[in-house]
């Protein structure tokens, strides 16, 4: 016990890496919330876009989703990391990160929200612009709000996964939560930093987890 | 009363693919007339009345609302479309507002007003059709018969010239049918303009001033409800008006 304690919990070395792990900490929170934004806005301008109709359009937001959401999050971080310099496109570790996350984020809340949208019947569009109502007026007051509300678990599901996948950054030698514990890790020889890491996205995450929980429930129609 | 045509239908063609729904209808509506369409399944009532306000792209022909050829490339549907209320078979409620906000929006989005003005003239609304008391609900804890009132509220809100029912009563429990009657009876009461397209043929008997009866797509006869019903000059009415008969609608205590 006293030799579990020493290896993973170990107060000496945890007083000499916890800064370390605040500040990687701090990213991975800025991270997520710049994923979770860009990801959600740009995700419902693409299933607004599909919901046009618009043969070209659709096809090219389909499109988008569908590789997205085929490809693993860390090929693209990768790629836009390592690939994209060549092409003249560098790009900072922290934003090739939040570029394929946001990109990867808004695939799948795109393909939630058109869920929604679909799943609507014609007859409040109908009725919508029966009264005079334009068809952007139709979308922003009638269809995108029960759209969302019926959205909702799936959007909070995929965006606990994605902010997760911060951790991807540490490939691209992003200084975020995972590879802060992991250099000290390794500098102390001593695995204690990481628990410190995990106990950092348990105070990130729990947080999360519980508000998504909650709107699940709040978000529900009024009967 | 004004006898000029609220709606004018000239030479009104509809057809999908290939599969031709309407095949030249004409038909006037004055102002403060009612009027029911009566047909089989399938005879193209419903798509007619969706022409009307362009939720159905007519194929060819012409359709004047007050004055306005809603099918001329300069005209603003959304603003004549105020002018055309709809009454639709399911409702269509909008379940994230209530029943005020149901009313409220098209008055506050599309004629502008302030929310004070809007909730006055939905509370207005409201009144007319006996819901004023449920103003605060939500469309989801409604009856059917109270949710098709809410439906026609929001549809007057704006003050149309004419309204549209497309078969108003036919997703209602029978013993909700009624309410909503009474309520279009006291509408046509109070000089609104109205095509009806129903089943309810003890309505249409009692409170049309005309009958438009369709079948395959053409009006075959139109009269007033006595010749459609007492006699009619056609075997193809004959023969719909009759098999009503033989089971006469439920909740016509017209």
């Amino acid at each position: 016990m006293e030799q579990f304690l020493f290896t993973f919990f170990n107060a000496e070395i945890a007083a000499r890496y916890w800064r370390d792990i605040l500040h990687g900490m701090g990213v991975t929170v800025v991270l997520s919330l710049a994923v979770i934004a860009a990801g959600l806005l740009l995700g419902l301008l693409l299933a607004v876009a599909r919901a046009t109709g618009k043969r070209a359009l659709v096809f090219l937001v389909v499109a988008f989703a569908d590789v997205m959401r085929a490809l693993p999050p860390l090929i693209i971080i990768i790629v836009l990391f390592f690939a994209f310099p060549y092409i003249d496109l560098a790009m900072s570790s922290f934003t090739a990160t939040w570029l394929a996350l946001t990109l990867v984020l808004a695939a799948y809340a795109e393909e939630s929200i058109w869920a929604g949208i679909a799943a609507l019947p014609r007859g409040q569009t109908e009725a919508a612009r029966s009264t005079g109502l334009s068809w952007g007026q139709t979308m922003g007051a009638v269809i995108l709000p029960q759209a969302l509300r019926m959205a909702v678990p799936a959007l909070t599901n995929r965006v606990i996964s994605i902010t997760k996948n911060t951790a991807l950054g540490s490939v691209v030698a992003l200084s975020e939560i995972l590879n802060t514990a992991q250099a000290a890790s390794s500098n102390a020889g001593n695995p204690t930093p990481l628990m410190l890491g995990a106990l950092a996205y348990l105070v990130i995450f729990i947080p999360v987890v519980l508000f998504a929980r909650w709107l699940e429930t709040r978000w529900r129609w009024k009967r | 009363m004004n006898a000029a045509p609220i709606l004018e239908i000239v030479g009104l063609h509809k057809a999908y693919e290939g599969n031709t729904v309407l095949r030249g209808i004409d038909l006037r509506v004055r102002a403060g007339q009612l009027i029911c369409v009566i047909g089989p399944s399938g005879s193209g009532k419903s798509t007619m009345l969706r022409c009307c306000n362009r939720l159905e792209e007519p194929s060819a022909g012409q359709i004047v609302v007050d004055g306005v050829d809603i099918m001329h490339a300069r005209t603003d549907l959304n603003a004549v479309r105020q002018k055309i209320g709809m009454v639709f078979q399911q409702f269509n409620l909008y379940p994230h507002l209530s029943v005020l906000g149901n009313v409220m929006l098209a008055l506050k989005k599309v004629q502008g007003h302030s929310h004070a003005e809007a909730e006055k003239r939905a509370r207005q609304a409201l009144d007319q059709v006996g819901m004023l008391a449920k103003a605060d609900s939500y469309p989801g804890q409604l009856s059917g018969g109270q949710q098709q009132r809410v439906g026609i509220a929001r549809g007057i809100a704006l003050e149309p010239k004419v309204m549209l029912f497309d078969e108003p009563t036919s997703a209602l429990d029978p013993e909700l049918v009624g309410s909503v009657l009474q309520v279009m009876r006291q509408l046509r009461q109070s000089g609104m303009t109205m095509l009806v397209v129903t089943h309810e043929m003890a309505f249409a008997r009692a409170a049309a001033d005309r009958v438009v009866f369709m079948d395959g797509g053409v009006i075959v006869e139109e009269g007033p409800p006595e010749q459609i019903f007492g006699a009619p000059r056609h075997e193809r009415t004959k023969a719909f008006v009759s098999r009503y008969a033989a089971h006469a609608g439920h909740g016509g205590q017209a």
